[in-house]
């Protein structure tokens, strides 16, 4: 009953409350499209950075993180993973081990990390071979194989055939030193790693560094982050009393989450005020149609409502039109969404930022419950919490003074 | 005949800035089911006031309203809803329906809040505008109606949940002659067909004399109260 009457008060003013209508729709239309197209920059950002290298989580030797070094080994890397690939969530992982070294050609002689992989299982778990723009990527029968990244290459004046001299300090204090062949050249997109990293086979590296059957990190990736996300508690039983750590994803790029909450939190600043300009427009509007049939409604308590229902009534009004507002802004701005999700965005001017992060030049936002629901939800939770302002003041009203208002 | 109605010295003290204005000054005054009873007097002499308080819309300074047995005077604001609700109709001088509901559902508003199930509603509301004379009219809205046809309506709306008293606040002021005949007509059928008490505030001689009992107030103070004989 209070529901039905709430919506006829609705439209007796029908151009006022098509009004409060389009401001609630247009501010939810404007969350869930921006909140997607963020939450769909992110993603590309995680996606692009860990799949170039890191991976979405990986398995290291306890304190590895802080200070990284060839000694700090994972001695069982083959048992760790046959057990982690069957947790769900987790699709594949790779063994690696990494070290800083000099790579020499002729006279020119740059540092570099230098990493070894297993190149079956390495291309599950990184791009990097998808980035090959010279040459090709390292295979299962390569063994003095290297690839570089396209700035480290110049730097060496080195080209795909071409052989280059490594030399670094092996686990046990040896000199690590091998004559290595260019393979391919990577250009990530990050220009960081195109100056810095190189990947040879894990056994060759092995052998050079004299580290026996010993890796430095394990990588892990699924088919989702989300999915590996979820899969972490699952995994750290499994690595108990081994001497190792898990890290996620935002451990192993810190700069990266920080960015995204920088980014993210800068926003919300910006989507508060616009719930609050909103929340303010709507309840001045109901505030004014409160006080317009004040007589009204001390005709209603004078007949028998109670002052509790009444206030109930205009809280449902107020509600109602929050409903309407957002459930048209929520479809629209799925539409919306949906439409420029299909055919990206081009933000010019943008693509040094964007390299930094691996972004492509075109953005893509994505929906999902989070970007749809977040915004109209907080928008909802505010309008619905502002009714309690006309409700009270409603509650109050004497039947007599009421009607004896203009 | 049965009190259903008394006002045991009822006061009702006012403040403007520093000046105290006496609208009641020790009412007594007792009513009987089915009766009939006018109150007119000069332009803030009570009237008003005393209806208001009859309709718990008001509490005295000083004084009671006992109705149906109930003291009136201790309950709360939503114990006062539900009396006003369960045993006071009232009609207003300017109709008061709700413009967003139909006559009908005007009449079915106050069955709602009782808590009556919708056919039960239907067919009360159907009786009520069929005594009232509007018959095919249910579906109109205030807006759509004379003024006359709208205070039926709002006559149909007080007696929806069979109140103890109905009370009537210059409920002609504001309908030509033929409208106030009919109505006043038509508010004598109804006090003599349902037997409940009807107590009117009015300036207006037509209504006067159609009520049997007629009490006059004067600077709060009832100054005259009159039975004529059947």
């Amino acid at each position: 009953m209070l529901a039905g009457l709430a919506w006829r008060n609705l439209w007796r003013q029908p151009r006022r409350t098509l009004l409060n209508v389009i401001s609630i729709a247009f501010a939810a239309l404007i969350m869930v499209f921006l909140l997607s197209f963020q939450m769909g920059t992110y993603a590309t950002m995680k996606e692009n950075v860990l799949q170039v290298i890191d991976g979405y989580a990986q398995v290291q030797p306890t304190g590895y993180q802080d200070s990284p070094d060839l000694k700090k080994t994972i001695a069982d890397s083959d048992a760790i993973m046959k057990q982690i690939e069957t947790v769900t969530g987790v699709a594949t992982t790779a063994p690696r081990t990494t070290t800083f070294a000099i790579l020499s050609n002729g006279e020119k002689s740059v540092g570099a990390a230098v990493l070894g992989v297993d190149p079956e299982r390495e291309v599950r778990v990184s791009r990097l071979n998808r980035s090959i723009i010279h040459g090709n990527y390292l295979d299962r029968e390569d063994s003095n194989a290297i690839v570089l990244g396209a700035a480290l290459a110049r730097s060496l004046g080195v080209e795909v055939g071409d052989s280059l001299t490594l030399l670094g300090e092996g686990l046990d204090g040896s000199i690590a030193a091998d004559v290595l062949t260019v393979k391919g050249i990577f250009e990530s997109g990050t220009p960081e790693l195109d100056r810095q990293l190189s990947e040879m086979p894990l056994a060759r590296f092995q052998e050079d560094f004299a580290m026996d059957a010993a890796v430095n990190l394990i990588v892990v990736t699924g088919p989702t982050l989300a999915g590996v996300l979820d899969a972490l508690p699952d995994l750290e039983p499994l690595l108990n009393d081994r001497e190792v750590e898990l890290k996620s994803w935002k451990q192993l790029q810190p700069g990266l989450d920080a960015a995204i909450n920088l980014d993210l939190n800068t926003s919300l600043m910006w989507y508060a005020s616009m719930v609050i300009v909103v929340v303010f427009i709507i309840l001045n509007t109901l505030l004014m149609s409160v006080l317009e049939r004040t007589r009204e409604f001390g005709v209603l308590l004078s007949i028998g409502m109670r002052p509790g229902k009444l206030g109930v009534m205009i809280w449902m009004e107020l509600s109602l039109l929050a409903l309407l507002g957002l459930l048209v802004g929520i479809g629209l701005g799925c539409v919306v969404t949906l439409l420029i999700g299909h055919y990206g965005l081009e933000l010019p001017g943008a693509e040094a930022i964007f390299s930094q992060w691996g972004l492509p030049g075109r953005l893509y936002p994505r929906l999902s419950l989070l970007s749809i629901s977040a915004g109209p939800g907080a928008m909802a939770l505010c309008i619905f919490l502002a009714g309690i302002l006309p409700y009270r003041r409603v509650r109050r009203l004497q039947p007599v003074d009421a009607m004896r208002a203009a | 005949m049965s009190t259903i109605l008394e006002c045991k010295h009822l006061t009702k003290q006012y403040h403007q800035g520093d000046t105290t204005v006496n609208a009641l000054q020790g009412v007594d005054v007792s009513f009987n089911k089915g009766e009939f009873v006018s109150i007119s007097g000069p332009s803030g002499s009570g009237k008003s006031t005393l209806l208001h308080i009859i309709g718990s819309l008001e509490q005295p300074t000083d004084g009671d309203v006992i109705l149906d047995g109930i003291s009136l005077r201790n309950e709360s604001r939503r114990e006062l809803a539900d009396i006003r609700l369960n045993r006071i109709g009232f009609v207003f001088q300017a109709y008061n329906l709700i413009p967003v509901l139909t006559a009908a559902e005007n009449v079915e508003f106050i069955l709602q809040l009782q808590g009556v199930d919708r056919q039960a509603r239907r067919a009360r509301s159907g009786e009520l505008l069929k005594q009232v004379g509007l018959e095919g009219l249910e579906n109109r809205r205030p807006g759509q109606l004379s003024g006359g046809q709208q205070q039926r309506v709002a006559v149909a709306r007080a007696l929806a949940s069979h109140p103890a008293i109905v009370l009537a606040d210059e409920p002609t002021a504001n309908l030509d002659s033929k409208n106030s005949d009919e109505l006043l007509a038509l508010m004598s059928k109804l006090n003599q067909e349902s037997n409940v008490t009807i107590i009117v505030a009015t300036h207006d001689p037509k209504v006067i004399a159609h009520t049997r009992r007629h009490i006059v107030l004067t600077d709060g103070n009832i100054e005259t109260d009159e039975t004529r004989a059947a």
